[in-house]
């Protein structure tokens, strides 16, 4: 069953029409990639399927229910999570802080009780920290904890991100390139961990990345985006190989280009390269 | 090196009291809270200071969640205090006898409520305006709300001012100082419950980034319209506790020119303050508060140094020029305000270790900065 | 009264016209004055500029120390209008300075910082202001003589229905003329206005074509106190200005901060035009008029209820103003 369904979206900027048509599909427990060279929308796409836009034209549709119209806050309720692509987490506050605001859908109180302080306030707030400590421990992120986010490392950041968006207990998660500023060990954790993510909680993913050997570790199907229109899809390999595609990217060069920079995905080969 | 994996069960933390570590911090609050409930009683002069104090604090602390959490600055908050006046002694009038104790209580609840509810307005009203210019609007608001409903006949007494007396219960000024502590206390407790809870949070979010708020799941409209009516409200029951404190005033209070010094005299005790931060708020809300023209503690000093007469004859422009000076001083050189100064203490106080060196910079001054209210 | 007849309707209602009209424009003329200042600094540093009000009181307040001699200081000799003119000059040189002042120790320091802070500092300065004038020895509650007063003649240039038409009202609204249209061209047509416009824009990128930030910056500063100084000079008279310190800031001030917005916060000219017509709004508000049974009800507040109005609906239906632009 399909969980997340875009169906003709469109949407205009004035003259501008960054995003022609788009027909998008992620079935349950999928891990799908959107690539597209920059400026393609996809970042714009997403911003229409999180309700951050609004969109001229086409349908968005969770779970077969038309979520088109609803406003951010309300997907995320339902349980669509996302990251941001310049890193969206209130960066005067704490890790730990970040965490808490993250699960605001599901303190199981509401605003007006919590000024009460009354005991279950109380009790909720220990689990709600407890639930964000697991997070850390999960993500390998415990020792910052306490620290203001703002100063910390663009990795580091992005990795708390999708805590973050964890955090949310999401139904699907948007992540808008979860490894950029990431080097290619990192890269290579995060594939692990999001394939572990899915196997453990059974979240459904939408990718938008551009590292390539990450999409064909991690995903099951791709979308190609170019100029606002779907240009190809398919499953890694097939993209990967894609003569189009490559010249979306590359400007028409030799199709072997891409897999020159692949780089080694098992452990062997990883550790000749490291300890080179 | 793949990570660890566990299923994400909710785990009940428990910690032990660690005795040692607590006795220092109850052994340097205690003198403290010894102070606060003490001190007012050693006379009728004190003790109708120590109100006032309390009244600025509440007020502080009414503005510490407007801008200080939702990052929104009010320049015209001395409209919601005077219609909390106005509200109790309208509700309670009795003329020239003392209410009994509860109407005053209603009284006092109502002030909240108006003002809750006049806040929630401002806030309907202003929510698609951003930054700079909801900070004119509110200094407009401020004005108008004050001169356009404060001098409504049915409202003001006209000429007499209206009246308000406090019930018999609270005879003494310091009787009335207890009470305006534990309202003092309650507005606390609330700033605590704000920030420690989900309304804190969403309401810090949506004051760095609207977007990243919103796709946490904060409904970013309906927190900011509630962080305008608790802010509201605060200030309401400050102005009701004002009414009864002053017991004989009027409109002129809280109108033109009056009312613009009030505003004023707000905004520079939350920026001296540092933003945001409790403690720092609190402080500069007193230290406004004691050396307010009305107060007689400045007067008490001049008169001992021989400067009695020139402090009496200006004593409202050596006001501005205090208030001045330090809210100049605190933006310019020294963001975090009070409240930067305090922190290595009130970081000890909560547990910490003592030390001067913040390893993470101070949140005061990113309450503006960060906020989105940027032009 | 005057008849007023709906056209093609049976309604026709007595208004006092001339009145809120003259009384409109007297008053608009004051709020554009001061709000060429608001304008001009909104464009240069983006920046509310709160002190306005009391670069104009200073700008009075030595005014008339100089004009009346106060204490120490002598009455100068010489004719009156010739005395006027010194102590204006002075007066200016005054408002100049106070807001280079602000400029260097206040607004430079702070420039990279977000625009409320400076708004924030720019209240400390207001306020500082306020206190210090207070401090001075000069009688406060006086005013500055009018320019009918100086050249020793009437007061009024003709009565219209009984109303009079002052000379001095007549020379707020020329000065405010002649100051938007100097203002405008100057921001057109010279370097030093491009220069300003620039710098506000993108101040990094005006530094690597070579333009002095710090110089522009006391530039309109500058320029802000000089207008500023003009506004308090022509409107500290009687009967109602007066060189109190935080007169102008704690009634004229916020409206003209309103009549800017109306204008457009980004137009020199709209500060004329936005001050104009707040001035005529609020008197109109004020008329006892049947048609608008409501307004009658909200005692002494309907001029500000008005103004209050105009800035929401500007606000929330076409925020640039009149005459802005996109900024």
């Amino acid at each position: 069953m399909s969980v997340l369904e875009v169906r003709d979206l469109t949407i205009r900027f004035g003259g501008l029409t960054a995003v022609d048509g788009l027909n998008l599909s992620v079935d349950e427990w999928e891990i799908v990639g959107l690539m597209g060279p920059n400026g393609a929308g996809k970042t714009t796409a997403f911003n229409c399927i999180t309700g951050f836009y609004k969109p001229t034209e086409g349908h968005v549709f969770y779970r077969d229910r038309d979520v088109t119209k609803l406003p951010p806050h309300r997907k995320a309720a339902l349980g669509l999570g996302r990251t941001f692509q310049n890193v969206g987490m209130v960066k005067s506050e704490t890790a730990l802080e970040n965490l808490l605001t993250a699960q605001h859908t599901h303190t199981g109180y509401n605003a007006v009780k919590g000024l009460t302080g009354a005991g279950t306030v109380r009790q909720r707030e220990k689990d709600l920290v407890a639930h964000a400590e697991a997070i850390l421990d999960l993500l390998g992120l415990a020792d910052i904890r306490d620290r203001r986010i703002g100063a910390l490392p663009y990795g580091t950041l992005k990795l708390l991100e999708l805590g973050c968006a964890l955090a949310t207990d999401p139904d699907v998660l948007l992540l808008d390139e979860p490894s950029s500023g990431m080097g290619p060990d990192e890269s290579h954790e995060l594939g692990d961990r999001l394939l572990n993510l899915r196997q453990e909680l059974g979240v459904t993913m939408l990718l938008i990345e551009h590292h390539v050997p990450l999409v064909t570790a991690v995903c099951d199907y791709v979308y190609v985006l170019n100029f606002g229109k779907l240009l190809a899809e398919g499953d890694p390999e097939a993209i990967r190989n894609h003569p189009e595609v490559i010249a979306a990217y590359l400007g028409g060069e030799a199709p072997d280009a891409l897999a020159e920079t692949e780089l080694p995905h098992d452990q062997e080969e990883l550790a000749e390269v490291t300890h080179s | 090196m793949a990570a660890e994996t566990h299923v994400l069960a909710p785990v009940t933390a428990t910690r032990k009291l660690d005795w040692s570590r607590l006795w220092p911090r109850i052994a340097a609050a205690v003198p403290l809270a010894l102070l606060a409930v003490l001190l007012p009683a050693h006379s009728d002069t004190f003790g109708h200071v120590g109100a006032y104090a309390a009244i600025f604090v509440m007020v502080g602390l009414s503005m510490n969640v407007l801008t200080g959490y939702t990052g929104q600055i009010s320049l015209g908050h001395q409209a919601f205090v005077g219609l909390g006046a106005l509200t109790a002694a309208n509700v309670v009038s009795t003329g020239i006898t003392p209410a009994d104790p509860f109407t005053f209580g209603i009284g006092i609840v109502c002030a909240a409520a108006a003002s809750g509810a006049a806040a929630l307005l401002l806030g309907a009203v202003a929510l698609r305006i951003r930054g700079l210019y909801l900070a004119l609007v509110t200094l407009v608001f401020g004005s108008v709300f004050a001169d356009a409903i404060f001098t409504l006949p049915s409202l003001n007494g006209q000429d007499a001012g209206v009246s308000a007396y406090r019930p018999t219960v609270f005879a003494t000024e310091y009787r009335y100082y207890l009470f305006a502590l534990a309202m003092v206390l309650l507005c606390v407790y609330v700033d605590v419950w704000v920030r420690r809870t989900k309304l804190g949070r969403g309401l810090v979010a949506l004051r760095e980034n609207e977007l990243v708020a919103s796709a946490y799941g904060v409904n970013v409209l309906g927190y900011k319209l509630l962080g305008f009516t608790v802010s509201g409200a605060m200030a309401g029951l400050a102005g009701g506790v004002f009414a009864f404190w002053e017991q004989e005033f009027s409109d002129k209070d809280f109108t033109s020119v009056a009312g613009f010094n009030l505003a004023i005299t707000f905004v520079v005790m939350v920026v001296v303050g540092g933003l945001a931060n409790r403690g720092g708020v609190i402080g500069a809300a007193i230290f406004f508060a004691l050396v307010s023209p009305i107060s007689p503690v400045l007067q008490a000093l001049a008169n001992h140094t021989g400067w009695g007469t020139f402090y009496g004859n200006n004593k409202f422009y050596i006001s501005n020029v205090i208030g001045a000076t330090l809210l100049l001083q605190t933006v310019v050189m020294n963001p975090g305000g009070l409240g930067q100064v305090i922190r290595p203490f009130a970081r000890w106080f909560r547990g910490h270790k003592f030390t001067l060196h913040d390893p993470d910079g101070d949140a005061g001054a990113g309450a503006l900065e960060g906020s989105s209210v940027r032009a | 009264m005057h008849e007023v007849v709906l056209a093609g309707t049976p309604f026709s209602v007595q208004i006092n016209f001339l009145s809120p009209l003259i009384n409109g424009i007297a008053n608009g003329a004051a709020y554009g004055l001061i709000g060429l200042g608001l304008v001009l600094l909104y464009k240069s540093n983006r920046i509310f500029n709160f002190a306005q009000g009391e670069f104009a009181t200073v700008g009075a307040i030595v005014t008339y120390v100089f004009f009346e001699g106060t204490g120490f200081l002598p009455r100068m000799p010489g004719p009156d209008w010739l005395r006027y003119v010194l102590s204006a000059l002075l007066g200016l040189v005054a408002a100049v300075g106070v807001a280079l002042l602000t400029e260097r120790l206040v607004i430079r320091p702070m420039f990279n910082r977000a625009k409320v802070v400076l708004v924030v500092g720019t209240v400390g300065v207001a306020l500082l202001l306020i206190g210090v004038e207070g401090l001075l020895p000069y009688p406060k509650s006086q005013s500055l003589p009018t320019v009918s007063d100086v050249l020793h003649i009437q007061p009024f240039i003709t009565r219209v229905d009984n109303i009079p038409l002052l000379y001095q009202d007549v020379s707020k609204l020329i000065m405010l003329v002649a100051l938007a249209v100097a203002a405008f061209l100057f921001f057109r047509y010279t370097p030093t206005g491009t220069a300003i416009l620039a710098v506000s824009q993108d101040a990094t990128a005006a530094r690597v074509v070579g333009i002095s930030v710090e110089r522009i910056s006391l530039i309109s500063w500058g320029i802000a106190g000089l207008l500023g100084g003009v506004a308090g000079i022509l409107l500290a008279v009687p009967p109602a200005g007066s060189i109190t310190p935080g007169a102008f800031t704690g009634t004229t001030l916020t409206v003209a901060f309103s009549a800017a917005v109306l204008g457009g916060m980004t137009s020199l000219p709209g500060a004329f035009v936005g001050g104009l017509s707040l001035g005529l709004i609020e008197a109109f508000a004020q008329v006892d008029s049947p048609f608008v049974p409501g307004l009658k009800n909200v005692h002494n507040g309907q001029a500000e209820l008005a103004v209050f109005i105009v800035l929401l609906v500007v606000l929330l239906v076409r925020p640039r103003g009149l005459l802005g632009q996109e900024t």
